[in-house]
């Protein structure tokens, strides 16, 4: 079987109150800033949308690159509340609904910035990562030589905590990826042994693969990623 | 009177539209409220639909040229509030 290669150019990360590291790349600011964004536009965003487009401003700088966002869950919270608001039949917020869609993140960049190309938001029930590859390895099949793609997730509301197997750390990681010249990335089959034990993969463990923490297995594809030096 | 009520319409545009960093002395009541002067887009509109509706009880066309006109700045917003307000 013949894949489409795949290479990590550069990253960038943030996931609050983790312990601080040397790595640049990581932000572990409990506010992030969202200054690449004006503030009118700003306004709208929560705390992983800001972070989202502070990474994408230096990754994708001149607004020129495919951008792909996964996200298991969405922004929970505007979708619950509208949902309550739906059961009070109180109106909806516009402005609620407008940023509870699930690329609504990518949208404010590709406005504050001028990005005019694809924009792709993908939720995959816990194979997120599997799924933002292999759509990077379509757009690189096609001719792409750069892709963006951003994983960021949170968790979920306290009244459905109860309903998901585990907790989610509140984490954004983005990935500059390309057809070659990075650090190759290669997908191996992961034996089942192994995927046991590991949870679908969230973008906290994204960034400890990348820090060289720990490997990143995505139990239901039964798939085991490993970044070359 | 009216300046009361437009100070509350400030905070109320404020805090409806989640406008950071700006203050009730920031918006002028005869500059525009839309795209120019403070630079609200369509679903501010919208959302401000909503808090009239919500705070006062004034129900409005959302596409009719007297919405526009009661949009247009802060005086206006007052003038409207001031005459077609039920609660």
């Amino acid at each position: 079987m013949t894949t489409v290669s795949i290479t990590l150019q550069d990253w960038r990360a943030w996931q609050p109150g983790r312990a601080p590291c040397d790595d640049s790349r990581l932000s572990v600011d409990a506010h992030p800033r969202g200054a690449s964004v004006p503030a009118m536009l700003r306004r709208r965003l929560n705390a992983s949308g800001r972070a989202v487009c502070d990474m994408l401003s230096e990754l994708d700088s001149e607004a020129s690159r495919v951008l792909i966002y996964a996200s298991r869950h969405g922004d929970g919270d505007r979708t619950l509340d509208m949902l309550y608001a739906l059961a009070e039949q109180e109106p909806l917020s516009p402005a609620r609904f407008g940023m509870s869609v699930h690329n609504a993140t990518l949208g404010v960049h590709s406005i504050a910035r001028g990005n005019r190309r694809s924009l792709q938001a993908i939720a995959a029930g816990g194979a997120e990562v599997a799924a933002l590859f292999s759509e990077a390895r379509g757009y690189f099949a096609e001719g792409e030589s750069d892709v963006i793609v951003v994983f960021s997730d949170a968790p979920v509301p306290e009244r459905f905590a109860a309903h998901v197997d585990e907790p989610t750390d509140l984490a954004v990681v983005a990935l500059h990826l390309s057809a070659s010249g990075g650090r190759p990335i290669h997908a191996q089959p992961s034996d089942s042994t192994n995927a046991g034990h590991a949870r679908s993969p969230q973008p906290s463990d994204v960034i400890a693969w990348l820090l060289n923490e720990a490997s990143l297995v995505c139990p239901s594809r039964r798939l085991t990623w490993t970044l070359s030096p | 009177m009216t300046n009361a009520l437009e100070l509350e319409l400030k905070q109320l545009i404020i805090d409806t539209l989640e406008l950071e960093d700006v203050t009730p002395a920031d918006i002028d009541p005869d500059e525009p409220l839309f795209v120019e002067g403070l630079g609200l887009d369509s679903i501010d509109a919208l959302e401000l639909g909503l808090a009239l509706q919500k705070t006062y009880g004034i129900k409005l066309e959302a596409d009719s040229e007297e919405t526009h006109q009661h949009f247009a700045n802060l005086k206006s917003l007052a003038a409207l509030v001031e005459a077609r307000r039920v609660k």
